[in-house]
């Protein structure tokens, strides 16, 4: 998939016709071994990326029981555009993607600036704010679950109820459904954010810091002038991933809220589930995920088109 | 601009890899026909479901004896036992990739959709190679029978959906757990009962993965109608019936506050919520004794299960069980041989006293139940003669099921909605849940709307 769009240069000789290349001189030069050390990598990846891959291609057009296939062109796609609950899992997923990077990409950002203020406590924070990312993910949602239960019982009910506010319905309410997974999709991520920015913030020089102290700059004018600045290139590769991450959003509604209710939840990827596993509809399935794909793509080559000025530094 | 590039491919390939997470590799060798003449001679090699895992010894141990009894019997069937379960996401990947067992067990809720995608072998022509037709039930045996007479299974055990209670709460909440509910005002009136007089709440319904509409079909066949014509051309979701099931639950959350606070609930949320006694009554399979006691810790007095009530114009209830089917590339020796393995496990306990009793005495020792509440598969005197020669073996309190036992037989058994039963209850969960968390919810509007949706879904083929 990733192309270069240079031939490879041979060394510049001067004096002598350039040498050809042969299977002989490739081999004398190690292609072989780069070739034996390559193999795990591209197998790997033929196996059980592009194959896959080529296969959903494949799948969308068709329409099979696994048994018997039957190849039905566009039908699939057509079937799938004329699902009215695509338009409610296309909605659902872009208002969990939107409130998601609200909540989501200034959190992490503003608590690794905190956490390398810190001296001493600087690793046990680090390590706090990294520890939701280390228990297993259908753990953490299940356990919110719990959270989340709406009578009295439920530990934010019971929370709010100490200061007077509640019950809430969280996960059982049309609206509150969704912030609510955004709330424990936050949390159960935002500990990687933390510590890939901690790292870029490790990276800048203290003498701009200085120098914009020396010129009279506050914390705030600090943190816009020159913090932000020297992390934008971490922060919007890093603003796609999630972008492209949250848009893909399952395990939580899967387990918290199975769609509901009434598929206030339901998002595109378990959409695609239910076609290939309540429906066994493998045609759907695949049809909308290269429609997700296709989206995401576009919708990331928009971004980085958006974004060239600030990227390339 | 190149490493612009880069980033854009790499930005795709990673999206394109991430996206397409549903995918299968297949295998897509044309089926053999399951018609075909079988050599009864020929050897043949078979591989089946189920086999019990470790954690239950003796009937791992009973398993192999039969194993070795069966090939003694069968000098050219050679039986490949494997542990596979049936698991909705695992089976298509399985059958995709050829290692589908020959003879495998689903549940009732997934033979039509398995039908009418033709993922199982037709058993028509090698059902008279095996004595086991003649002793099934034939209410049971409609349910792997389609339209035109085909029959793509054999249900090897079964259940009617009825109502599970709590005995511990009913006796705590005033009522009888001898007299259970027999019509649904007396349902009603227990579970306010129950959500009074305990800490429980009275009435319990699934709302999600399709458990909702799943329940909502059973209590219309109780109130009075199907929701798909018999042929299943015809969605007939808007029906009186279903109103009246909805107008039920909305009287039950609302105006009662008898279903407790959370209406997102699964089956495992629902039976753990019952097995712990957080719930009076809850509509389930009538089979659910081992589930509950054996599987989930609930004390085995506490156990109480009655036939579905039915209303006035009530049709009859749900069926649900395990149906042993044929991998449909399964060869006409293979299909023959598949049988003859059915009928030598499944039902030789019906007709051989040795058989039954160590079954069951491997089953006991294993701390499984024996005796617990089910609809007999084959007909009602050669059940009554099972039960008589594992009397000494039963070890579960039959006294506390009479009515149902008393009445099994008696209840109609309505099959599933013939076409697309699962896209139905899956449209019908959010019906479910709409009456369930919104008290201004329209049924009329819901149902309606429902109505359309599984009528474009029938029409859509």
């Amino acid at each position: 998939m990733v192309a270069l769009d240079t031939e490879p240069r041979a060394p510049v000789r001067t004096g002598t016709a350039r040498r050809r290349r042969t299977p002989v001189t490739w081999v004398r030069g190690g292609g072989l071994t780069t070739l034996l050390f390559f193999l795990p990598l591209l197998l790997s990846f033929t196996l059980f990326s592009w194959w896959p891959i080529a296969r959903s291609l494949v799948l969308s057009l068709q329409q099979t029981n696994f048994i018997v296939t039957e190849w039905v062109g566009l039908e699939n796609f057509q079937r799938v555009l004329a699902d009215p609950l695509l338009g409610t899992a296309v909605w659902n997923t872009t208002v969990f993607t939107l409130i998601a990077l609200l909540i989501g990409f200034p959190v992490p950002l503003l608590l690794a600036v905190f956490v390398a203020e810190l001296r001493r406590t600087r690793g046990l924070a680090s390590v706090l704010a990294y520890l939701p990312v280390v228990i297993p993910p259908v753990v953490a949602v299940l356990l919110w679950k719990t959270f989340y239960r709406p009578d009295d019982a439920g530990l934010f009910n019971t929370v709010l109820g100490r200061v007077g506010l509640g019950p809430f319905q969280w996960l059982n309410s049309g609206d509150m459904v969704i912030p609510a997974i955004v709330v424990q999709a936050t949390w159960a991520s935002f500990g990687t954010a933390v510590i890939i920015y901690l790292a870029a913030l490790m990276t800048i020089r203290t003498e701009l810091y200085e120098s914009a102290e020396i010129d009279g700059a506050g914390v705030v004018r600090r943190f816009w002038h020159v913090t932000l600045p020297q992390l934008r290139g971490i922060l919007l590769i890093m603003l796609l991933l999630q972008l492209i991450g949250t848009f893909q959003v399952f395990t939580e509604p899967y387990i918290m809220t199975g769609g509901g209710p009434e598929n206030r939840s339901l998002t595109v990827l378990l959409l695609i589930y239910r076609y290939a596993f309540v429906s066994g509809d493998y045609g759907r399935a695949t049809a909308l995920s290269l429609l997700l794909a296709l989206a995401l793509g576009v919708l990331s080559a928009a971004y980085l088109w958006a974004t060239r000025r600030w990227s390339s530094s | 601009m190149t490493r612009r590039y880069v980033r854009l491919s790499t930005t795709l390939a990673i999206t394109l890899t991430t996206a397409l997470s549903v995918t299968a590799c297949g295998d897509d060798s044309e089926p053999s026909s399951g018609g075909g003449p079988a050599d009864p001679d020929a050897p043949v090699t078979i591989s089946v479901s189920n086999m019990p895992t470790t954690e239950f010894p003796e009937q791992r141990e009973a398993f192999e004896r039969r194993l070795d009894e069966f090939a003694a019997d069968h000098e050219n069937i050679t039986v490949e036992a494997q542990e596979i379960e049936w698991e909705a996401d695992t089976f298509q990947a399985m059958l995709a990739g050829g290692t589908m067992p020959t003879v495998m067990q689903v549940p009732f809720t997934e033979i039509g959709a398995l039908i009418s995608r033709g993922q199982v072998a037709d058993v028509t022509d090698h059902l008279g190679e095996t004595d086991a037709l003649d002793r099934l039930s034939p209410t049971v045996m409609e349910v792997v029978t389609d339209g035109e007479d085909r029959v793509w299974g054999v249900p090897i055990a079964a259940y009617t959906m009825g109502l599970l209670y709590n005995r511990s709460l009913f006796e705590q909440a005033g009522l009888d757990p001898d007299a259970p509910p027999q019509t649904w005002d007396d349902v009603r009136a227990a579970a306010q009962a129950i959500d009074a007089g305990t800490d429980a709440q009275g009435f319990a319904t699934m709302t999600l993965d399709n458990t909702g509409g799943w329940i909502l079909t059973t209590m219309s066949y109780a109130f009075g109608s199907t929701l798909e014509s018999d042929d299943g051309g015809t969605a007939t979701v808007d029906n009186p019936a279903t109103e009246s099931v909805l107008d039920f639950y909305r009287s039950l959350r609302w105006d009662d506050d008898a279903m407790g606070s959370n209406f997102l609930l699964n089956y495992d949320d629902a039976v753990n919520a019952f097995a712990s006694g957080q719930v009076g009554m809850l509509v389930q399979g009538a089979d659910n004794y081992s589930n509950m006691v054996v599987n989930r810790g609930m004390p085995a007095e506490d156990f109480g299960v009655a036939p579905l009530p039915q209303a006035d114009d009530g049709i009859g209830t749900l069926g649900g069980g395990t149906i042993a089917v044929v991998n449909p590339r399964a060869t006409p020796e293979e299909i023959a041989a598949a049988l003859e393995w059915i009928d030598f496990y499944h039902f030789q306990k019906y007709t051989d006293e040795t058989v039954a009793v160590a079954n069951a005495e491997a089953s006991a020792a294993d701390g499984l139940a024996i005796g617990a509440p089910e609809l007999p598969v084959v007909d009602a005197e050669l059940y009554a003669q099972y039960l008589d020669w594992i009397a000494a073996e039963v070890n579960v309190p039959r006294e506390n099921f009479e009515l149902y036992l008393s009445t099994v037989e008696e209840v109609p058994l309505i099959p599933e909605p013939a076409v697309k039963a699962q896209e139905l209850y899956a449209t019908l969960d959010t019906v479910v849940q709409a009456v369930l968390t919104r008290e201004d919810a329209d049924i009329a509007q819901l149902l309606g709307d429902a109505q359309s949706t599984h009528q474009a879904a029938i029409d859509a083929g």
